[in-house]
C-alpha cells in the first residue's frame, strides 16, 4: 500500500526533516508513526498525500510513484486518501454534512446521493444523527469524529492521521482508537502519527518510530487492552509482544540509518 | 462534474460570499461602477458630439451675406456661382427681415442688439468636399463676387468639433483606462481578502482532492458579478445622468443640447456591463496566488467532551 525508499526531505530553508526512511505498509495494516516532535512524522505524512515533494527517495501509494505525479494528477491521487488531522479542520460555518461532503460535492454527485453518503459516513462514526448540527455545538470527540466521516466519505482504502487524539482527554482518545481499529477491521490501511505512548501501549499494534527524521524503530506490539472481536491482522516485524513502549525522546541512536528497533525496548520474545 | 455543474456550483458559491461578505463586496461594486461611470459619461459625450457633427456634416452649410447696395444682377451672378460645384446640395435666399426674424427667434435675449441684419445666401453642401482642392477656390471666387459682403463657412467650426471629440475620446479612453484599473486593483484586493478568509475551506477542499479549476472558480466568478454589477450601476447612473441633467432642462444649455442627441446604444450598453465583468474577472485571476490560500497555522489545545 505505502513503500519508501531512501526517501529524504529537505526544507528550502536547509532543514533536513527526514533521512533515508524506507519501510513498506501492506494494504489492510494498521500503523501508529511515532516520535519526538519534530522528528519529522508530519513531514512523512505529507509526503504521502503529496502535500510535500521529497528531495531524495522514491514513494509508492497503492502502487502509483507519489514522487513524479504531474501538479495537476494529485487531486486525482487525494481522493484515494482519507486524511485526519489534530486540530479537525471543520468549517465552522458548515454543518456536519457540509462539513463531511466536500467530496461528493465536488465529484458533482446530486444532493440525494450527497445525503446517502453522509448518512452511511457518520453512521459508521455514530454522528448519524447529527447531520444538521454545526461543529461548535459538538464535542470534542464528535468533531473529530466528523472529520474522520468526511475522511471515509469517499471509502479510501488508505486513512492517514496527523496526531487525531493529540487535542482529545483520554476518554476521548480511546473512543476514537477503537473507530480507527474498526476502520481497519473493514479493511482500510492506517497510519496514524502520535506521540502518546499510553495510546500505543493500549492498541498494541505495528509502529515505525522516527527520531531526527530517522526511522530508527519498526516493532509490532501487543496491546495491553483488549479489544472486542481483536484480531492480529498484521505480520509481526520486530518485538512482536513487547508489553511496554519507550519514550522516543530518550532513545539512544537516533539518527541510525537502518530501521533497528527500538532502542531501549525490553524485548519480551 | 460536468463544466456546466461547475459553472453552476461557481455561480452558487460566488453568490454566497458576496451576501457573506457583502460591505467589501459593495465597496469593490461601488469602484468599479465609479471608473465605469465616468469612463461612460466621456464615451456618452464623445458619441453624441460624434452624432452631432455627423448631423451637421450632412447640412454643412456655407453663409455669403450680400452687399446692400449689390444690383440685381450681380446677385443673380453670385447665385448661379453659388450652384455651380456639384458638391453644393441647394442655395436658399435669405432677406434681410427673414435673418432679423431668425435671430429673434433663436437668441431672444440679445434680439435688441442686433439691427439691420443683412441679406444672405445659405449655400449647403456636402462636407467631405471641403477637402476638394477646387473648394477653398471656389469659396474664394465667391468671397470676391461684387454682390458678396461676406462669407461665413462651417468647415473651420466642424474642424474644431472634430478635434475636441479627438480630445474627449481620448481623455474618457486614459481616464477609463485608469479608473478601470483602479476597479481591477480594488476587485483584486476584495477577491484576496475573501480567498484568505477562506484558506482553511480551501485548504480543506484541496486536501479531499478539489483541483486547482475547482478551487479557484467561484473566486473568479465572485469578481465577474462584482464587475457584472458595478457595470449595471453605472449603466443605470449614466441613464440617469442622461436623463435629469442631460434632457432633464427646460431650457437646455449648448453643451446640454450637444450631449443629448441621444443615449449609448444597446451594444454600448451590453459593453459597459461586460467591460465591468471583464475587469472583476481579471482582477480575481490576478489575485489568487497559491500562497494566499494556504491554511493558517494549526493551534492544538485540549478539547474535552
Amino acid at each position: 500500500m505505502i513503500q519508501f525508499f531512501h526517501v529524504g526531505k529537505r526544507y528550502p530553508g536547509g532543514q533536513q526533516a527526514l533521512q533515508d526512511v524506507t519501510f513498506r505498509i501492506p494494504r489492510g495494516e494498521f500503523v501508529f508513526l511515532t516520535g519526538a516532535s519534530g522528528a519529522g512524522k508530519t513531514t512523512l505524512l505529507k509526503l504521502i498525500f503529496r502535500e510535500e515533494v521529497p528531495s531524495e527517495g522514491q514513494i509508492l501509494v497503492n502502487g502509483r510513484n507519489v514522487s513524479s505525479i504531474p501538479r495537476a494528477k494529485i487531486p486525482y491521487l487525494r481522493r484515494t486518501i482519507g486524511v485526519v488531522f489534530q486540530n479537525f479542520r471543520l468549517i465552522p460555518r458548515k454543518t456536519v454534512f457540509e462539513n463531511v461532503t466536500y467530496l461528493p460535492r465536488i465529484l458533482g454527485q446530486d444532493l440525494k446521493s450527497q445525503k446517502k453518503v453522509a448518512y452511511q459516513a457518520l453512521r459508521r462514526v455514530g454522528l448519524a444523527h447529527r447531520l444538521n448540527a454545526f461543529p461548535m455545538e459538538l464535542s470534542g470527540g464528535e468533531q473529530q469524529r466528523v472529520a474522520i466521516a468526511r475522511a471515509l466519505i469517499s471509502e479510501p482504502e488508505l486513512l492517514i492521521a496527523d496526531e487525531p487524539t493529540g487535542n482529545l482527554d483520554p476518554d476521548l482518545s480511546w473512543e476514537i482508537l477503537k473507530l480507527f481499529l474498526e476502520i481497519n477491521r473493514r479493511g482500510t490501511t492506517l497510519l496514524i502519527a502520535t506521540h502518546d505512548r499510553n495510546t500505543i501501549q493500549r492498541v498494541g499494534r505495528r509502529v515505525l518510530t522516527l527520531a531526527e527524521g530517522r526511522l530508527v524503530g519498526d516493532e509490532s506490539l501487543r496491546g495491553s487492552e483488549p479489544l472486542p472481536g481483536d484480531e492480529p491482522v498484521y505480520a509481526p516485524h520486530r518485538g512482536e509482544g513487547a508489553e511496554t513502549v519507550p519514550d522516543p525522546e530518550s532513545e539512544a541512536g537516533a539518527g541510525t540509518a537502518e530501521p533497528t528497533g527500538w532502542h531501549g525496548l525490553e524485548d519480551a520474545s | 462534474m460536468t463544466f456546466l455543474q461547475a459553472l453552476v456550483y461557481f455561480a452558487r458559491e460566488a453568490w454566497l460570499n458576496l451576501v457573506r461578505s457583502w460591505k467589501v463586496s459593495l465597496l469593490a461594486v461601488l469602484t468599479i461602477a465609479v471608473s465605469l461611470f465616468l469612463g461612460g459619461v466621456f464615451l456618452l459625450a464623445a458619441t453624441n458630439l460624434s452624432a452631432r457633427v455627423s448631423q451637421w456634416s450632412t447640412e454643412a452649410k456655407l453663409l455669403v451675406y450680400l452687399d446692400a447696395e449689390a444690383l440685381d444682377a450681380e446677385r443673380t451672378a453670385l447665385e448661379e456661382l453659388a450652384r455651380e460645384p456639384s458638391w453644393v446640395i441647394g442655395v436658399e435666399s435669405v432677406s434681410a427681415e427673414e435673418a432679423q426674424e431668425r435671430f429673434r427667434r433663436q437668441l431672444p435675449g440679445l434680439a435688441d442688439l442686433v439691427e439691420d441684419l443683412p441679406a444672405s445666401l445659405e449655400v449647403g453642401y456636402r462636407l467631405e468636399a471641403a477637402t476638394d482642392p477646387g473648394f477653398a477656390a471656389w469659396v474664394e471666387r465667391l468671397r470676391q463676387a461684387p454682390a458678396s459682403g461676406s462669407v461665413d463657412d462651417d468647415r473651420d467650426w466642424i474642424a474644431q468639433l472634430r478635434t475636441t471629440i479627438r480630445l474627449a475620446r481620448m481623455v474618457g479612453l486614459i481616464l477609463g483606462a485608469v479608473l478601470l484599473g483602479a476597479a481591477v486593483f480594488t476587485i483584486a484586493s476584495v477577491i484576496r481578502l475573501t480567498a484568505y478568509l477562506y484558506r482553511d475551506e480551501i485548504a480543506i477542499m484541496r486536501l479531499v482532492g478539489a483541483t486547482e479549476f475547482f478551487i479557484r472558480g467561484p473566486f473568479w466568478v465572485e469578481g465577474f458579478f462584482q464587475g457584472l454589477l458595478g457595470g449595471l450601476v453605472a449603466l443605470g447612473g449614466l441613464w440617469g445622468f442622461y436623463r435629469l441633467v442631460l434632457q432633464g432642462s427646460s431650457d437646455p444649455s449648448l453643451l446640454q443640447s450637444l450631449l443629448s442627441v441621444r443615449f449609448l446604444t444597446a451594444g454600448e450598453a451590453v459593453a459597459v456591463v461586460l467591460l465591468g465583468g471583464l475587469a472583476g474577472l481579471v482582477g480575481a485571476a490576478v489575485s489568487l496566488r497559491r500562497e494566499l490560500l494556504t491554511p493558517r497555522a494549526e493551534t492544538p489545545g485540549p478539547v474535552t467532551a
